[in-house]
Parts: C-alpha cells; sequence; structure tokens
C-alpha cells in the first residue's frame, strides 16, 4: 500500500478547474518528484494533500485513511509536513522561534522542542549563526533552510516540498537539494519543482502534470527518454546528472 | 513646576486607561486585521457589571473577578457571533459588524440600567496620599500599577511564552499557521478574551474617576484608537506610548489652556500625526510588512 495516494482528484477555484482528475502515488522511503509548467496545478496538488485547498471530487489517501476535506491542523497531526511554496517564514519572529513552531503539531514539552530545534542547526549548519535574526532580515536561501527545517519539526511521515529551487542562487539550489538528499533517509518526500534536472536528480519515480492532469509518470529515466516531453516539460537541451 | 508634576501623575494615570484599550485595539487588529469598534463598550460593560456586582453585594475584590470573568465570557460571545461567522469575509463586514456589536452593546446597557450615569466607589477607603508636592490619587495610582504589571505581562507573554509565539504566528500569516498544526480559531478566540478582558480592566479602573454612562465606552475608545495612530498602528508598544502620551497632553492642554476643549486636544494632536506623521511615532515595523 503506498503511503500517500491520490484518486481522481478534482479542486475547483470557483469557475476555474485547477484539478482535472489527478491520480498518483507515493510509496513510503521515496522521493516523488511533480513536474510541469507554471499553472499546470502542482501547486495546488499539494495544497489539497496538506488541505488548504478543499476537494471538490476524488480522494486522497494518507497510510490507507481519508484525509480528503480534513483542515490542515488536522492533517498535519497526522503526520504530513507542508513547506508551501515562497517559504512562508514569519517574518517578525526569530529563526529558533520559527523553527520551534514546526513542533506546534504535537504535545512535547517546549524545554525539549526547544533542543530539537538546536539540533536542526546541525543539518542546517548555515543558519546557525542567524539563530536569533529575525526572519525578514534573511536572504531567499536562508529562508528556505528556515522553512525546510520548520517543515521537519512536525516529524513528518511525508514532507511536501514546493518549489524550494524558486529563486535561489544556483549555488544554494545544489545546497537545498543537498539536504533533500539527506532528508530523504528517513521521510518520505513529495517535491515539486520547475527546474526538472534537479527534481529528477533526486527522485525514485516522476510525474509530468499538464493544465490538471497528470500526463505521465515514470521513473527518472524513463522520464528524460520521452523525447517528446524532455522537449515541452523539462528544458530538451538538459541531461540528466543522477 | 510643583503643578507641572501633579499634572503628569494625573496625566500618565488617564493615559494608562488609553493605553490599555489601544493594547486592546492592536491585539485584535493583528490577529484579525479588523479594528474593533466595540472595543471601547468593552470598557463601558466592564463598568457597569462591577456596578451590578458591588450593589448585590460582593465584596470590592469579589465583584472585581466577577466582572472580569463576565468580560472573558464577553469576548467569547464576541468572537462566535460577530467575528467567527465573517471570517472568510472581507474586513468591511466585520468593521460594520463590529459597530452594530458597539451599538447593540450600548443600548442593551441602556434599556437594562436607563440613562442616569452610575457612581461606582474606588478601591481604597484613604482617597490618596502626599509625596512632596504631589499628590497621588489612590485610584490613579492604582491605575498606573496595574497599567505596569500589564504591560510587563503582556511583554512575558508574547515574547518568552511558545503560545505567545504562536499567536503572533497567526498574526504574521494565518495559513502558514495552520499548516504548522496551530489552531487559528484557537488564537483568534484568546485574543478576543484577552482584549475583552484588558478593555473591562480598563473600564473598571477609570469608572471611579469618571461616572459610569453608557456613553463612556465611546469616549475611551475614541481617545484610544487616537493613541494608537499616534504611537503607530498595530504597534504593542506604541499604543502604549500613544495611549500616555495623550493623557498626558490632555491634561496639561486642560490646566494650561482650556477646559472645556479638553477633549479637544487629543483630536487636534491625531489630526497633527495624521497629516505631518501617519506612521505615528513607532511607524510601521518592517517585520510585520516583509
Amino acid at each position: 500500500m503506498p503511503l500517500l495516494e491520490i484518486r481522481n482528484l478534482v479542486v475547483r477555484y470557483g469557475e476555474i478547474e485547477a484539478l482535472r482528475g489527478v491520480t498518483c502515488a507515493v510509496e513510503e522511503g521515496q522521493v516523488v518528484t511533480l513536474l510541469g509548467a507554471n499553472g499546470a496545478g502542482k501547486s495546488t496538488t499539494l495544497r489539497a494533500i496538506s488541505g488548504l485547498a478543499k476537494p471538490t471530487s476524488g480522494d486522497i489517501l494518507f497510510d490507507g485513511k481519508s484525509i480528503a476535506g480534513l483542515g490542515p491542523e488536522a492533517i498535519v497531526r497526522m503526520g504530513i509536513s507542508h513547506v508551501p511554496e515562497g517559504r512562508r517564514v514569519f517574518p517578525g519572529l526569530t529563526v529558533k522561534e520559527n523553527i520551534m513552531l514546526g513542533a506546534s503539531n504535537r504535545r512535547a514539552p517546549t524545554s525539549e522542542i526547544s533542543r530539537e530545534a538546536d539540533a536542526m542547526f546541525d543539518l542546517f549548519p548555515d543558519i546557525r549563526k542567524f539563530t536569533n535574526a529575525l526572519g525578514w532580515t534573511l536572504s531567499g536561501g536562508q529562508l528556505q533552510m528556515v522553512a525546510v527545517a520548520r517543515g521537519l519539526m512536525a516529524k513528518p511521515r511525508l514532507l511536501l516540498l514546493d518549489e524550494p529551487s524558486l529563486g535561489l542562487a544556483p549555488v544554494i539550489v545544489q545546497a537545498v537539494f543537498k539536504i533533500i538528499s539527506e532528508i530523504r533517509r528517513n521521510t518520505t518526500v513529495l517535491l515539486v519543482e520547475q527546474n526538472a534536472r534537479m527534481g529528477l536528480s533526486v527522485a525514485d519515480y516522476g510525474y509530468v502534470l499538464e493544465t490538471g492532469r497528470i500526463v505521465l509518470g515514470g521513473k527518472p529515466d524513463e522520464l528524460w527518454g520521452n523525447e517528446a516531453i524532455r522537449a515541452a516539460y523539462l528544458g530538451g537541451h538538459a541531461k540528466v546528472t543522477a | 513646576m510643583d503643578l507641572a508634576l501633579q499634572l503628569l501623575f494625573t496625566g500618565i494615570g488617564i493615559g494608562a486607561v488609553y493605553a490599555l484599550v489601544a493594547l486592546g485595539f492592536v491585539l485584535i487588529f493583528r490577529a484579525t486585521n479588523v479594528v474593533n469598534f466595540a472595543q471601547g463598550e468593552f470598557s463601558m460593560v466592564a463598568a457597569y457589571l462591577m456596578v451590578v456586582a458591588v450593589e448585590a453585594g460582593l465584596p470590592y475584590w469579589a465583584a472585581f473577578i466577577v466582572a472580569l470573568l463576565g468580560m472573558a465570557l464577553l469576548g467569547v460571545v464576541f468572537n462566535l457571533g460577530v467575528y467567527y461567522p465573517l471570517r472568510h469575509r472581507t474586513y468591511l463586514p466585520v468593521i460594520i459588524a463590529t459597530i452594530g456589536a458597539s451599538i447593540l452593546l450600548a443600548n442593551s446597557v441602556l434599556a437594562i440600567y436607563g440613562p442616569q450615569p452610575q457612581v461606582l466607589e474606588g478601591w481604597f477607603e484613604t482617597p490618596g496620599i502626599q509625596v512632596g508636592p504631589v499628590y497621588l490619587d489612590s485610584q490613579y495610582l492604582l491605575i498606573i500599577c496595574v497599567t505596569i504589571c500589564l504591560v510587563i505581562f503582556n511583554f512575558w507573554f508574547f515574547e518568552k511564552t511558545l503560545l505567545g509565539k504562536k499567536l503572533q504566528a497567526t498574526s504574521q500569516d494565518k495559513e502558514m499557521a495552520s499548516l504548522l498544526g496551530i489552531s487559528v480559531s484557537t488564537m483568534i478566540m484568546i485574543t478576543f478574551i484577552y482584549s475583552a478582558v484588558l478593555g473591562g480592566l480598563a473600564g473598571i479602573l477609570v469608572a471611579p474617576v469618571l461616572f459610569v454612562s453608557i456613553q463612556m465606552g465611546s469616549t475611551i475608545a475614541l481617545k484610544a484608537f487616537a493613541a494608537t495612530i499616534i504611537g503607530g498602528f498595530g504597534d504593542v508598544a506604541g499604543a502604549i506610548i500613544g495611549g500616555l502620551a495623550l493623557g498626558v497632553i490632555e491634561t496639561f492642554g486642560a490646566a494650561y489652556v482650556s477646559v472645556p476643549y479638553k477633549d479637544g486636544f487629543a483630536f487636534l494632536v491625531l489630526i497633527a500625526f495624521l497629516i505631518f506623521r501617519p506612521q505615528g511615532i513607532f511607524g510601521e515595523r518592517v517585520a510585520e510588512k516583509a
């Protein structure tokens, strides 16, 4: 049984049908990447999984149980942590406070949460020196580290990462993906990426979304092998490195 | 000089009341992005609750607790009845609902209690103490002490506790807060309860100095609203400094310029700020805007 299974998911924003029957699955222990152009429905899929967008029809099963229609607070308590597009680090709170709040989905004494937050800086040494800096003072790459660290504080079984490379310098993108490859050792990851080459380099499986539908799914090298897909979505000239 | 010191004491005393109500304005504004126009009525209702409880024969301290518990309950009802049903709408329907609630509260008290202003005794038997050239009125002393304690509590609560951080997170980005598992509706409920109790405290503390009347709420609220703009809208420290400054300015204005125009000074200052420094003393912090 897959950890996450999406069946025929439809999401409407008013008149607009953002998802038109998405079906896909994420196996436990895998990194799965959702690829697609702007507006294809990648973010909406993640938002539906984490409860921010209400499904119009279809079902979302997490560990065999339906979570479609539950609120985000309930879903994160079940073990799905969503690091949304744009990082959304609380600007008026410090880095440490931001990371500590990531544990809001579970009951633990504040002292323990504080210790766990300190331990996060071992995984993200670049932001250690900003422990007490306010969120708004950080750069994009640093914010992304804080956002991922905060997402991991939930101790999720499934981590949803929305465009972690967006707007970052190439060297920072490398650093972020190095962290993803470390996270995958004990957490299942569903990754949304526009940067197809990076996205597939860490993935076990990939899906291509097009105007609200999954048009293709396969292992990274199969996706690269598909000439039409490569030209249309993955940037035809690039070569997979992983 | 002696007179100035005396006026400073009185001004800070009345300014502390404005500061407490202004703090309630700011906390609700930050949590919901809406100005609660019924904030002043919280003070008025609490003062009447206090009058009722004292008349019912309760000792002063017990009446005080009953009135504050009543305010906490009003905060719950206000949140569920006025804010919660409209939380997904734009700010305009919510603001109109708070205006409606303020009219409802004022007229309910009018219907029950009639238009005659009531008198509430002060907490202390001793009217005050003479310290050098300044006479310290015991009620003003109490107001200042309670306000100092609350400002310290407020700082500790929002800066040092995880719950305070969750409240701040909610006011900065509700959707993200909910993604982390923070119960946004609980956080907003806590904000309304806390603001109703703050407003209530201000009303109970100032009642022995003023009369307890239907109009006291709107008078205090207008001054407190001016205080939040002078201090910098949305800023906690600004609300407190703005409230104290306004109390001092109007007290000095009344003494040295004109007593009948006492209430006018607050609004002259407000207009001056709106023209020359609309962002207030502290401005809007970059932190909340980024």
